[in-house]
């Protein structure tokens, strides 16, 4: 018996080793399609994730609200202190609030004189947050508004507060937010109080580098950074967190988006700043301007 | 003598299927946005292994290919390369099924480690050839550790939660009457 089965698989054997080449092949295949051109595949990813996630998405939900309640309750523990904790937080908070009151006070003032108006186009989709990217090596978030929202790739994302990331990969529902500590996120970044211009560089840990600084001498732990609007690529003005220094001696930002918790963010739609393409006319057509050495010549 | 039934050997692999899609399930969980010091184990690739050098017809090609291109396109890794190198790793461990089956279980630890370490460092070393950017080093290296160090507990799963136990020699006579 045992005979008759090893002769059995005696034909068996060499199609199932033939079957694994093939496959092995075609993995190999896609990868290098992917290395060739990867834009396309890209493409089909997005097209894949569109498909799969949003079927998990009944069970996804419930499950991460009931995981965020077991560490709530966790949370309940350190009640006590936290309580302290708060107490002595929101006594400062008074005090900035109270700071804060006057600086828009002020503010307003300001623009009521300078007749500011602000961008009236700056409008945004709000999405909720379905998946991270699975992987502890890239930092991205899934969200539930896609190409029939009108998102477009390269859109800025924020939360309540601070800049989260940018828009890389759009499919029909869904859409993926490459987060600023991604290492393949580069940011242009300025520094207002010394109007610095920086990059904020993604390295897979929680407070992104600022790197390409002119004079790092200037720059001051607590300075506030914000996008920079170079290279058209996001909206200036967003902020982005604070400067801090590691114990290397590296500048990196504090980030002010709430990166522990991202629930809701918001896609901001950007129209693109307008390029001026002309090199501008020095001298005006037809010499409209008579200038005052012309006419006392003439006279 | 049910164990061997066709039916069984279906709802083995529609149950190692489900065992992956799991696996991915509780990894998209959007838990963690924040980057991590700290990295768990690949349990896929774990459990593949565990799976591959108890019963290797339990795991057929064409399913871990499937399931492992699965997740490099949901994890946002380079697709193709990681499962191909785990579809051939998991071959070579199936082949090497039967001559496990009488060792002790140290044996296949070291050589479910060696594999694990192999599928790891080729991943990073084609990534490199490639000029394709790559995930901190040390990330890579606490997760093959952790893959190394929770795969006890993987085979133990495997073993007592999902009954997939090594051919006992009893078991290999019933099968070769049944063929």
């Amino acid at each position: 018996m045992a005979k008759d089965k090893t002769q059995g698989e005696d034909f068996v054997t060499p199609l199932k080793r033939m079957l694994t080449g093939v496959v092995v092949l075609c993995l190999i295949g896609i990868f290098l399609v992917w290395r060739i051109d990867s834009p396309r595949v890209e493409r089909f990813r997005a097209q894949v994730v569109d498909a799969i996630v949003p079927s998990f998405d009944w069970a996804m939900a419930p499950v991460t609200g009931a995981v965020n309640l077991v560490r709530d309750v966790q949370s309940y523990q350190r009640i006590i202190e936290q309580n302290r904790e708060l107490r002595r937080e929101l006594q400062q908070m008074k005090m900035w609030k109270e700071a804060a009151l006057q600086l828009e006070q002020e503010n307003a003032r300001l623009l009521d004189l300078n007749n500011v108006r602000l961008d009236p186009r700056l409008t945004y989709v709000t999405g909720v947050v379905m998946a991270d990217s699975g992987s502890p090596f890239r930092q991205s978030v899934l969200l539930n508004v896609g190409h029939r929202d009108g998102i477009v790739d390269g859109w800025a994302t924020m939360d309540g507060i601070g800049l989260v990331g940018r828009i890389s990969g759009v499919g029909q529902s869904t859409a993926r937010v490459i987060l600023l500590t991604d290492t393949s996120s580069r940011i242009p970044a300025v520094i207002p109080r010394s109007g610095q211009a920086a990059i904020v560089m993604g390295d897979n840990t929680a407070a992104p580098l600022v790197s390409f600084l002119e004079n790092p001498e200037k720059v001051r732990p607590g300075d506030r950074v914000v996008s920079s609007g170079d290279g058209g690529v996001f909206p200036a003005g967003l902020l982005i967190g604070q400067v801090a220094e590691d114990p290397g001696g590296r500048l990196r930002v504090r980030l002010a988006a709430d990166y522990e918790r991202l629930e809701f963010l918001r896609v901001l739609r950007n129209p693109g700043t307008e390029a001026i393409t002309d090199h501008g006319a020095l001298v005006s057509q037809a010499g409209s301007i008579p200038s005052s050495d012309e006419q006392e010549i003439d006279q | 003598m049910i164990e061997n039934s066709p039916a069984r050997l279906w709802t083995m692999r529609a149950g190692y299927v489900a065992l992956g899609l799991m696996i991915l399930f509780f990894q998209l969980l959007p838990l963690e946005t924040l980057p991590r010091r700290f990295t768990g184990p690949d349990l896929l690739m774990a459990f593949t292994f565990a799976w591959a050098v108890r019963r290797p017809d339990y795991v057929p090609v064409l399913v871990v290919a499937g399931l492992m291109l699965m997740a490099d396109m949901l994890f946002q890794r380079p697709p193709g390369l990681l499962s191909a190198l785990i579809v051939l790793m998991t071959e070579a461990l199936k082949r090497r099924a039967p001559g496990l089956r009488d060792q002790t279980f140290a044996v296949e630890w070291i050589i479910v480690g060696i594999a694990v370490t192999a599928v790891m460092l080729s991943n990073r070393l084609v990534l490199s050839v490639l000029l394709i950017p790559q995930a901190p080093l040390g990330l890579t290296l606490i997760q093959t550790a952790m893959t190394l160090i929770t795969y006890p507990l993987v085979a133990l799963v495997t073993t007592f939660a999902f009954g997939v136990r090594k051919v006992q020699p009893g078991d290999a006579d019933t099968m070769g009457g049944r063929a």
